[in-house]
């Protein structure tokens, strides 16, 4: 009984874990649930360039345009409605205009371009823009204009950030980072208790007890120093 | 001598006499009370629902305009955030800083600014350190709720106390307050205890004033302590004195009452929305949560010798008739909590059942939305967390997420229904060994 408690409570801790590394890790393509997930994502996966829009089953109306310095070669539709979405292509240009509803959940395109220096995306969702529903890249990214362009190698410069620079992350760090006093202080008293925990426990039975919790205090300062510096390259 | 006599004293009014006397009590107690705080700790700067920000937008809304009367339905707890908000408010710069932040009216625009500030895990902190206070005092008075002279058995309410997942959840994730009305109704339930029949109720009074569950209890609480025909009069009006009291204050000083707001606030109207129409159309009904509570205190009127440990027997099962049968919001389940963990002691299939009926609640809170669910994390970054998607939208891609939900409710219900039914059995054996004792007595 208490091995299958143990190992129980080693898998929800494993579960734990994995969940919550799980934004860092980001995976490979995109990841979004149609009928669930609500916006556009863009991804680049074998060079070819991948446009696709899902809603949470609220009617939507998904239009814009995509616009480059080179040639678009081929194109692919996903999902696509003939009757209701509109894609029109050119060499430098897709327009495209399509609606989803509670039996349409995703539609999508993707395509090839050569000789290209950027690709200038318009996207709009109910006539509108809402920049934290385009999604861009594997990390989901969200541009900081309306109409944003991107460098040819932005994706794979995309690829290279750190976990530590993406959301939730970046956030998560920069606020513990720009209220040092409180960051500090509270891993000091988490520390404390974490030292009186093993005074009580761990240490309770050794015979050198006192340089044990020397030893203890002096690791807890050399960790606090430690996050100091792993802050300040963290939040850069 | 006379500064050891004093830390004895004063060791003995903070852990109880048996377990300051037992070393190696006193030594596990300690062990408990430093991984109980680590666990609080962990949780204190990083989560809160939306409802803890209201509450200190009420106290800063308070102190700004002066007006007292500011929330007439929470006016006691509102007083007490006040004063607090107000001490922080002068220490704190960071509680300073964002005190502009609790007075915007919108509660988006407000709720937005407060997560994006850069010290907002110190806000949070200082916020939730209210509630860490009076959860740390209500841990020590729990210890003298029951199994005097047993000082294992004192620690073991205390480990359950400690590590309740309830407690947990509601005060240092969920952020609210209620924590101060159980304070009072423990302080109700030992005085009480110690036969202070009129201050025991006067002080449940109180607590009904800060909150408005205690008065469930305030019917067994009194029909315990009625000694005479005339303290069931004395003894209902000094129950009911505390919400009397706010009502004449604001009669008189704001113009408006509190019993009847209080009697179309939700928390009442949740009391009656279950229901049996008799006649399809007719105004016919039966309200089921009256009907059963009737039939509780019905049977608590009945048992001839009525021991304290009956009486907390029986606020449990109302607390969980309540869960069971009604509609209710997360933090309404720490109620029942103190009334519980003395009966795991004795009966430890009950706390199994309690781990069920808090993963259970994890799923009830689809039923509040995003707002329960991912916005509870915004403080670590509310970009990431608004536009995350949620549980409810992937729910309701495969299946209902109403019915969804409901099914769990029912297995809530189910498991309430059954831990009421251990406890009533549990009471039995109580009534048993009471009745023994007195035959003892007797001979």
């Amino acid at each position: 009984m208490k091995r299958i408690s143990s190992v129980l409570k080693i898998v929800i801790f494993s579960i734990f874990i994995f969940l919550i590394m799980l934004p860092a890790w980001g995976c490979r393509g995109i990841f979004y649930i149609p009928g669930a997930s609500y916006g556009y994502y863009v991804w680049e996966e074998d060079s070819r360039i991948f446009v696709e829009w899902s809603i949470d089953q609220k009617e939507s109306k998904f239009d814009g345009s995509i616009s480059t310095d080179g040639k678009i070669t081929d194109h692919e539709l996903t999902g696509w409605e003939e009757e209701i979405d509109v894609i029109k292509v050119e060499e430098d240009r897709i327009v495209f205009s399509a609606t989803l509803n509670d039996n349409d959940y995703s539609d999508g395109f993707n395509f090839d371009v050569e000789g290209h220096t950027y690709l200038e995306f318009d996207l709009k969702i109910n006539d509108g823009y809402d920049l934290n529903r385009v999604n861009v890249g594997e990390f989901l990214e969200n541009p900081e204009s309306n109409v944003f362009k991107i460098e040819k190698d932005y994706f794979s410069q995309l690829g290279m950030k750190h976990w530590y620079q993406r959301h939730p992350f970046s956030e998560f760090f920069y606020k513990l980072s720009s209220n040092k006093y409180f960051t500090f202080l509270y891993l000091f008293i988490l520390g404390i208790i974490i030292i009186e925990i093993l005074r009580v426990t761990v240490l309770a039975g050794k015979r050198r007890k006192i340089i044990w919790l020397a030893a203890s205090y002096l690791a807890l300062i050399l960790i606090e120093i430690c996050v100091y510096f792993i802050l300040r390259f963290l939040v850069k | 001598m006379a500064a050891k006599t004093f830390f004895n004293k004063i060791g003995s009014l903070i852990f109880t006499r048996e377990i300051f006397q037992d070393k190696k009590s006193l030594k596990t107690l300690y062990r408990y009370f430093l991984t109980g705080i680590l666990i609080r700790l962990v949780f204190l700067p990083f989560f809160f629902q939306r409802d803890l920000l209201s509450t200190y937008q009420r106290a800063a809304e308070t102190i700004s305009t002066g007006n007292l009367g500011y929330d007439n339905l929470q006016f006691i707890s509102n007083m007490i955030h006040s004063v607090y908000l107000f001490i922080m408010r002068s220490i704190f710069p960071a509680i300073n800083e964002l005190f502009s932040t609790l007075l915007v009216k919108d509660t988006w625009i407000s709720w937005l600014s407060f997560n994006s500030a850069y010290n907002v895990f110190t806000t949070l902190t200082l916020f939730k350190l209210l509630y860490l206070i009076f959860d740390i005092v209500c841990m020590f008075l729990i210890l003298r709720l029951s199994f005097d002279n047993k000082p294992e058995k004192k620690l073991q309410v205390f480990k359950f106390w400690i590590f309740n997942p309830i407690i947990i959840f509601v005060l240092y994730i969920f952020a609210r307050h209620d924590i101060i009305a159980v304070f009072v109704t423990l302080i109700a339930l030992l005085l009480a205890k110690k036969d202070r029949k009129y201050w025991a109720i006067i002080i449940l009074g109180l607590a009904v004033a800060l909150r408005f569950f205690p008065i469930l209890i305030l019917p067994v609480l009194v029909l315990y302590l009625v000694r005479s025909k005339k303290d069931y009069i004395i003894l209902s009006l000094a129950g009911v004195s505390g919400i009397a009291a706010l009502e004449i204050l604001f009669r008189f000083c704001f113009g408006t009452g509190v019993i009847f707001p209080l009697l179309n606030a939700q928390h009442f109207e949740y009391l009656l929305t279950p229901r049996l129409d008799l006649v399809a159309g007719s105004h016919g009904s039966i309200f089921i949560f009256i009907a059963v509570y009737i039939v509780i205190i019905l049977s608590f009127l009945h048992i001839k010798k009525k021991s304290f440990d009956i009486l907390l027997n029986y606020c449990a099962i109302i607390y969980l008739a309540y869960l069971g049968i009604c509609f209710f919001h997360p933090q309404y389940m720490i109620w029942v909590v103190p009334f519980l963990i003395i009966i795991f002691v004795r009966r430890k299939s009950l706390l199994y059942y309690h781990w069920v009926q808090f993963a259970l609640l994890m799923v009830l809170l689809i039923y509040w939305g995003d707002l329960v669910t991912k916005y509870v994390f915004a403080p670590i970054d509310h970009k990431y967390f608004v536009y995350l998607t949620g549980i409810i939208p992937i729910i309701e891609r495969f299946y209902d997420s109403a019915a969804f939900v409901n099914i769990f409710r029912s297995i809530f219900t189910g498991i309430s229904l059954w831990m009421i039914y251990l406890i009533y059995k549990d009471t039995k054996i109580l009534q048993m060994n009471e009745l023994e004792i007195k035959e003892i007595e007797k001979s």
